[in-house]
């Protein structure tokens, strides 16, 4: 009998919610995160709105300076190596691990291995950098290198909770955190692991999301309730955000000796490159396409046995037109019409953190039995036509449910989960 | 809300150093100007602990300035070599002085890094 990786716990710090609770109210009720935000103190930029992570402050580098929710723990050992959504993660894990029936000591011993992401944090190895310039290299915070790059969660994560098996960090920018979970289900499969810890998070600061402006690639509409509609005409790029999702995944005969409730079984997951572009989707989506593909094929199932699709479209003119033109190869032309929509239109765009923290939505469309409507989307842009967009949350009870993430260079993820019922489709 | 010492205590401290220890106690920043003021020891040992106080990993279950001099900084207080480095680095900055790695290590106690900061800060004065 193959091992079946499957989903226990959740955590959430995001824009629409900092528990499970709130994150399904948003998803149902369709309330975004978004408020007015001053990049820089700069009221002349056109970037006006941001995913806001409400509860936290991280007004200056300095950790003494930092605020967060009374109801986390965060250590001051910890906290003098985390970047702020380093702090984010330990809030996220906390809730994962209770909600999986879980101590901080289960982690350790080596069954369980530890999969991350996120982009670092720009935020302090820029201000770590200035202070080292400043003194001409003479002077530097000691942890201001395990703090700021890019593998600072797992760094962290690993030696706060003595992890001893499997720890990496994945770095494919916005379809980071979706390999770290495609990852994950493959060490769980191949017996290598019992469980995994997967972590998805960024900063929300001004340096993490304000050099995409650099791109073109951020909105400019200053309403926070249209800035980021996916599919829609006038979308016109995305909104950024920042936050922590963390998921426990285990070997299903794990979770059921233990007692732990299956929220939603990991039933495949696929990968393919566009070679096409740096920065700029492919545009009919050919990777992306070929990974959904990949992905129902690791699955086995087929495009009309999907019922829901969260897609990654991020609100992009480019970006959007690709995934709905992947979305009609891979559904419409095989004569299937999943629901789709991208709550990116709640949330923003988490870049390194979406891949995870969609997967979790899906987790929850599935164990709450509801479909996340299409937010903000007033006229569908025609190339969507044929997809079903949902304009507000359905109380449907999906059985299986496509993630789909992209990332710079053409990199797209995708991941099938599935009701915890084995006979709904052949493993 | 810690309340800045008095104007007239702040007379030899240049105002960087006065932010650096913006976050530490009120009477912990008075002691640091009286120490600048006169030379005062005493006053500067007691802003030594309330720099090891600010960098220890785990909080002491007892006030670091009830603790034997014999304690221990790595075995009984918890610290680990980067945040002996961070309580180095912070003290270099405010007190001027220069701690070399080979130094730093034969510091161990309380007593011990009470006794090397005093002759450091002697060293800078008389040179």
């Amino acid at each position: 009998m193959p091992r079946l990786p499957v989903i226990t716990g959740l955590g959430f710090i995001t824009s629409i919610g900092n528990d499970r609770a709130s994150v399904v109210r948003s998803l149902r009720e369709l309330q975004h995160g978004f408020e007015p935000y001053v990049f820089w103190d700069n009221p002349d930029l056109a970037v006006k709105v941001a995913g806001t992570v409400k509860g936290f402050a991280f007004p200056t580098p300095s950790w003494r300076d930092w605020r967060w929710p009374d109801q986390f723990a965060v250590d001051r050992e910890l906290v003098r190596g985390l970047a702020p959504h380093g702090v984010y993660a330990i809030c996220a894990v906390q809730q994962a691990l209770a909600e999986a029936g879980l101590n901080p000591a289960d982690l350790a011993g080596g069954d369980t291995g530890l999969f991350c992401a996120s982009a670092g944090s720009p935020f302090l190895l820029g201000h770590f950098l200035d202070q080292m310039r400043a003194t001409r290299g003479e002077r530097g915070n000691p942890m201001g290198i395990v703090s700021s790059i890019a593998g600072t969660l797992n760094f962290n994560l690993a030696a706060h909770y003595k992890i001893s098996g499997a720890v990496c960090g994945f770095v494919s920018a916005c379809a980071s955190s979706s390999h770290a979970l495609g990852y994950a289900m493959d060490e769980i499969r191949l017996g290598r692991q019992q469980r995994m810890l997967v972590v998805g998070a960024e900063d929300m600061t001004t340096e993490s999301i304000l050099p995409f402006a650099t791109l073109r690639a951020l909105s400019n509409n200053p309403d926070p309730a249209i800035a980021s509609r996916p599919f829609d005409r006038l979308r016109d790029g995305f909104v950024g955000t920042g936050g922590a999702v963390a998921l426990i995944v285990e070997d299903a005969a794990l979770a059921r000796s233990r007692g732990a409730r299956i929220q939603a079984e990991l039933v495949g997951w696929g990968q393919a490159g566009d070679g096409h572009s740096v920065a700029a989707s492919h545009p009919e989506g050919a990777g992306l396409r070929e990974a959904m593909r990949r992905t129902l094929a690791d699955a086995r199932v087929a495009p009309s046995a999907i019922h829901y699709v969260n897609a990654h479209a991020t609100s992009t003119p480019a970006g959007d037109r690709s995934e709905a033109l992947a979305l009609q190869a891979l559904f419409t032309s095989n004569g299937a019409k999943p629901r789709i929509s991208s709550t990116k239109a709640l949330t923003g765009h988490g870049l390194s953190l979406a891949g995870a923290m969609e997967a979790a939505f899906c987790t929850l469309a599935i164990d709450e039995k509801f479909i996340p409507g299409a937010a903000h989307l007033g006229e569908a842009d025609e190339v969507c036509a044929g997809l079903d967009l949902p304009r507000t949350s359905l109380d449907e009870a999906p059985s299986l449910v496509l993630n789909n993430s992209s990332g710079f260079g053409g990199s797209n993820v995708c991941h099938v989960l599935g009701r915890p019922r084995n006979s709904i489709y052949p493993i | 809300m810690q309340s800045a010492p008095t104007s007239s205590a702040k007379t030899n401290v240049p105002d960087s150093k006065a932010a650096a220890i913006r976050h530490l106690p009120a009477d912990v920043q008075t002691a640091f100007h009286q120490f600048e003021a006169d030379g005062n020891v005493a006053a500067l040992d007691r802003v030594i602990l309330a720099i090891l106080k600010d960098y220890i990993p785990r909080p002491s279950e007892k006030p670091l300035d009830a603790l034997p001099g014999e304690t221990r900084l790595m075995d009984d207080l918890g610290f680990d070599s980067l945040a002996i480095t961070e309580v180095v680095f912070f003290t270099e900055d405010l007190l001027g002085i220069s701690i070399a790695n080979e130094e730093i290590i034969q510091v161990r106690s309380l007593d011990d890094l009470r006794g090397f900061v005093r002759r450091k800060v002697a060293a800078r004065k008389a040179g």
